[in-house]
């Protein structure tokens, strides 16, 4: 408003909004603590999730941090910061998420008494630098390794990070089932990359308990046509045909036309195009396949021609599940019937469709390469199968991340506390400024434990002060001390099973710390109106900055 | 809504449209979600049990549904409250599921949210209150596991599957005629069941509705019932031995699939054309006959021309035939579709002891059985009743009786119906709850009152003294320890549900305790509600 009142020099665009200096800094810092508080109730395994519509009317159930920031739409520059470390802890490790937003909020703020007293921003973004530096090193030095242990054993410890991991989630009470699942799951694809291997399928009814898991491939029948019903419904050791042709009596070429002069020659065409279908049919019968699968559409002639020589087929099938069940059985897909060698056929052990609640399932299970696993997932809900998809997807990635980098951290909030003690006596060993700095940052730190604490509902300052002595003891035996979350007081984490993979905190440390000190090092946003936008935001502008009508106005127009 | 405002007072655009947000935090947010989820059950909550009213729902085009089945009346009425979808997609679960107990695990699910909010203004957390119920679920799933009965049933000795399917029927509005109903839905299942794998495709089980009649006429067809008619009306009514061709290509000459043009420039080019149409319908028809059909079923139409010509060469013939009944018919006779008459063999032809059309009182609608045919595996189960609307609320009967014949074959495990095995389950969480120190305590044992909604439920809908009643029967279990006594809705004079047999399946019921469970944590771990103010 006081801009309006002195004489002005345009520089920018009218409706440009610009904001500086210190106030700009602090709004910024003021937004993203507003974003931390609204995933803050999120975290641990007595945190809350949250139900959000949105423009579109359809809704989501969520405990995840990324997925809850992703659907918040936040339009605000800094904050929007928040959003993406979210998502890169989600795609770098896949779990964490909101332990890192937390983070970033809580370094902000600690940072903003400082900002306030006119400490320059690039003194603490120096200091955050050297801690989160130090912080990684001391996380590296604690992790512990479960490199060398036999497979069963460490199957176990990988469940035991699952089981962290799943304990915030809606399916926390079945946490020890689905852990187990999620091992199995992602040691039976072994060292492949690819996540899409492992395939979640989702079906309403039942309990999460009947949820299973099989060791190959498994999706939702594809339509059917007429004749489907007569085909035989299981095999032992079938080989399996992968197609990518559509088996059906259709024209040839699309802009073909066929001239005749000669009526008699029409019987002639009519053959021809049968001919055509069936020189496809009898070249797939001929491989010796007994199952037959097409990522297009396998017509009702096909389906009956298939019915009367015992074949199995399915047509339609989603090219994710036919990649897998290319991986898994063996076989290459192939665009065409013609040269089929039976290198190319995959095999399994058991061919079934099985009926699954109110869905019936194509079942490949024992496939000799073994490097798919598919999770049938069954819930209440749709809302809730949503949600456990969104958990155990968490899950894989971390017992993923924890093969791969098999050092493990104990959890509820353990590690941060001897983070933090390990700061705050480094800080002292250091003259100057960065001293407090540093000092503010372990205290950021603590957020976790206190979190915990929270949406429990217990004391934290309470719990945190014995969490606090227990670091501070010399021997360091009371470094992996954490919130016990079913009783209120604090327990040795690492006994109790409560892992995290190394890597997923300190990914969260650094991608928390860049974001704090990215924030940090802004001073002024010139936000352009939007082209198209001109009068409202020219409207707007004379009102002030912009703020409600504008953020109002492009909504409505977008739509 | 507004998260922040800076030092100025105005608030931070952070969200989207923010102003247009509301939020719903904290217990407010799971206060709200309570309420929801109880109104949803509360409509239920009179449906259930044997003297459980029905509900009328009028859909957007003025049709008129009128059903007692949880899972129909939720899916009618059309939520638009997230909470409340919740629910109805609990009832949903149940149906694909189980098939029955689409009203009791609603209200199942409602009594815990009751509960559960008496918890919250304790000043549990929630997720602790959620805890505890789940500690309590599995205790009542493991003690129906222990007091649940098996009985022995074959093809010949199918008595038992009979009550069961007739407890279900009970609380319908076709209860009048429970006992046949019954019995024709459990005949049904055992014709289609691969009783080795037990495994029954209730796809094979074709359930058809004519209005007219009396519900009593309602009958189980041994093969399959098509609502078609001969294609010409001067075909003979009725075929015995008939050898079925059935076809998927229309009694047409052939057309190729790619574009084409016939250029006709003389008269005699035209004369041959002409001809060699005729010559087609000639030798479709020759090639069923020379095949040896006396019925040909086709799903697509034909000409009148091919239609006369049938007539003529005494061929009967159905046309319109949709795909799925095709493929019944296909199942049911041992026949092949074909779709080419060229492929035509008198193997792939289908074989039925009798096939006849028969019309329905003065109306003339008439219909075709296939009977007798060389594979029952397929049968149709004939509604008649005075109006639509019955004959669809009698279809979702059928459908449930049919559910539980199913889970029956499955699983044979019984557990006794009429409010007992809530009765049972609560006492047994209700012990269990002492043992467990901390706050779960207070959730189990909430839980177990909650459990006690069901047979309450029940007695006041049967019009008795719900508190009474249910004090009475819950001391009566304890006293003689057993778990037999429920709720006697229908006045007989025995609280003994193995005398009044009233069973319900022991998956079913677990089924419900575990679903409402579910659902019900799920309601309860919300704490934050963000939604445009619209809704």
């Amino acid at each position: 408003m006081a801009s309006m009142m002195q004489p002005q020099i345009i520089l920018l665009k009218e409706g440009t909004d610009t904001s500086q200096g210190k106030a700009q800094l602090l709004s910024n810092i003021n937004a993203v603590t507003a974003v931390g508080d609204v995933v803050r109730t999120t975290l641990g395994p007595r945190g809350m999730d949250k139900l959000i519509h949105d423009d579109k009317g359809s809704v989501t159930i969520s405990n995840d941090g990324a997925t809850i920031m992703k659907l918040l739409d936040i339009v605000h520059p800094a904050a929007k910061i928040l959003v993406d470390i979210a998502k890169s802890q989600d795609s770098e490790v896949g779990d964490g998420t909101t332990t890192v937003v937390l983070l970033a909020a809580e370094f902000l703020k600690e940072a903003k008494p400082f900002v306030e007293d006119g400490v320059h921003s690039q003194n603490l973004i120096r200091s955050y630098r050297t801690a989160s530096t130090l912080a990684i090193e001391k996380v590296k030095e604690l992790a512990v390794s479960i490199e060398g242990k036999s497979v069963e054993e460490k199957k176990g410890l990988l469940a035991k990070c699952a089981a962290t991991t799943l304990s915030s989630k809606l399916i926390g009470g079945e946490k020890e089932f689905f852990a187990t699942m999620v091992v199995d799951a992602v040691m039976a694809i072994g060292d492949d990359d690819r996540l899409n291997l492992i395939g979640i399928k989702k079906v309403p009814g039942g309990n999460m308990r009947d949820s299973f898991l099989v060791d190959g491939v498994a999706f939702k029948k594809t339509f059917s046509y007429a004749g489907f019903e007569q085909q035989p419904k299981k095999f032992d050791n079938p080989k399996i045909l992968l197609l990518n042709i559509e088996l059906e009596l259709k024209s040839e070429k699309e802009n073909a036309e066929i001239r005749l002069s000669d009526p008699s020659q029409y019987q002639s065409i009519v053959d021809a195009e049968w001919n055509i279908i069936y020189d496809k049919l009898d070249k797939c019968v001929e491989s010796g396949a007994k199952v037959v699968l097409s990522r297009l559409a396998i017509g009702d002639l096909a389906t009956q021609y298939f019915a009367d020589r015992d074949i199995f087929c399915a047509g339609r099938v989603a090219e994710e599940d036919l990649n897998r069940v290319a991986a898994a059985a063996g076989g290459t897909i192939q665009t065409s019937v013609n040269n089929i060698i039976p290198e190319v056929l995959g095999t399994c052990e058991i061919f079934e469709e099985k009926q699954v609640g109110g869905e019936r399932f194509n079942i490949f299970c024992g496939c000799p390469s073994g490097r798919t696993a598919t999770i049938v997932l069954r819930g209440g809900a749709d809302q809730f199968i949503e949600e456990a998809e969104r958990s155990l997807h968490d899950a894989i990635m971390i017992v993923r991340r924890a093969v791969k980098n098999s050092t493990v951290v104990p959890g509820g909030g353990a590690i941060d506390m001897e983070i933090s003690k390990y700061l705050r006596q480094h800080s002292r060993t250091i003259a100057g400024k960065s001293q407090l700095f540093i000092n503010s940052y372990a205290k950021a730190l603590e957020v976790i434990p206190r979190q915990l604490c929270d949406n429990a509902g217990f004391d934290a300052t309470d719990v945190l002060n014995k969490l606090r002595q227990k670091h501070a003891m010399q021997s360091g035996e009371g470094a992996s001390y954490g919130v016990d979350i079913n009783t209120g007081g604090i327990a040795d984490s690492f006994a109790n099973f409560v892992w995290e993979p190394a890597v997923v905190k300190i990914n969260a440390i650094n991608a928390a710390t860049e974001a704090a000190c990215l924030i940090l090092s802004v001073d002024e946003t010139v936000k352009n109106p939007k082209s198209e936008s001109a009068q409202g935001d020219a409207a707007a502008g004379a009102m002030g900055r912009g703020r409600g009508g504008g953020g109002r106005g492009r909504g409505m127009r977008r739509r | 809504m507004a998260l922040a405002f800076d030092e100025f007072g105005r608030p931070f655009i952070i969200l989207r449209e923010q102003d247009q947000k509301t939020r719903l935090r904290g217990i407010d947010a799971q206060k709200a979600n309570i309420a929801a989820g109880k109104a949803v059950a509360r409509i239920l909550r009179s449906s259930l049990g044997p003297k459980g009213m029905d509900k009328m729902l009028q859909g957007p085009d003025g049709d008129v549904t009128i059903s007692n089945d949880g899972a129909t009346i939720l899916e009618q009425m059309d939520v638009d409250n997230q909470i409340a979808k919740l629910m109805v997609e609990l009832s949903r679960s149940q149906d694909y599921e189980i098939g029955d107990g689409t009203t009791g695990v609603v209200v199942m699910a409602g009594a815990l949210l009751e509960q559960a909010e008496r918890q919250l203004d304790r000043g549990i957390h929630p997720i602790r209150i959620a805890e505890g119920y789940e500690t309590a679920s599995r205790v009542a799933v493991e003690h129906l596991e222990r007091i649940a009965q098996k009985f022995e049933f074959d093809v010949n000795n199918y008595e038992p599957l009979v009550q069961t399917c007739m407890t279900t029927l009970s609380s319908k509005i076709v209860n009048r005629c429970k006992r046949s109903l019954a019995e024709i839905a459990v005949k049904a299942v055992l014709a289609v069941a691969d009783l080795e794998r037990r495994d029954v495709n209730l796809d094979l089980i074709k359930v058809e509705g004519k209005v007219g009649g009396k519900l009593e006429d309602t009958e189980l067809i041994y093969g399959i019932l098509v609502d078609k008619d001969m294609s010409h009306p001067q075909m003979p009514k009725q075929i015995e031995d008939a050898h079925i061709a059935i076809l998927t290509c229309p009694f047409e000459p052939p057309k190729p699939k790619t574009k084409h043009k016939v250029d006709i420039d003389t008269v005699e080019k035209f004369e041959t054309l002409r001809k060699q149409e005729q010559q087609y319908f000639d030798e479709m028809v020759q090639k069923c006959k020379d095949v040896g059909a006396t019925l040909v079923i086709c799903q697509w139409g034909f000409d009148d021309e091919a239609n006369h010509l049938l007539m003529h060469r005494n061929l009967p013939a159905v046309r319109w035939v949709g795909g799925v009944e095709l493929e019944l018919i296909a199942i049911a006779t041992g026949g092949r579709i074909v779709p080419r008459f060229q492929e035509l063999t008198p193997e792939k032809l289908g074989k039925a002891g009798m096939v006849r059309e028969k019309s329905f009182g003065t109306t003339k609608e008439r219909m075709l059985y296939i009977e007798h045919c060389a594979n029952s595996k397929a049968v149709t189960i004939f509604i008649r009743g005075g109006n639509k609307m019955m004959i669809e609320e009698t279809k979702r009967s059928i459908h449930d009786a049919l559910c539980v014949a199913r889970n029956l074959i499955r699983n044979n495990s019984i557990v006794y119906g009429g409010g007992a095995a809530e009765i049972t389950c609560s006492l047994a969480v209700d012990a269990a709850g002492d043992k467990y120190p901390g706050v779960e305590q207070y959730a189990i044992r909430a839980f177990a009152e909650a459990l006690d909604s069901v047979p309450m439920a029940l007695a006041e809908n049967s019009g008795l003294q719900p508190i009474e009643t249910l004090s009475a029967v819950k001391s009566q279990q304890i006293k003689e320890n057993i778990p037999f006594y429920g709720i006697d809705c229908n006045d007989v004079g025995t609280n003994d549900m193995r005398e009044q047999n009233v069973f319900e399946t022991l998956i079913g019921k677990q089924q419900q305790i575990l679903l409402a469970t579910q659902v019900v944590k799920m309601i309860l771990k919300i704490d934050d509600v963000i939604s445009n103010s619209e809704y």
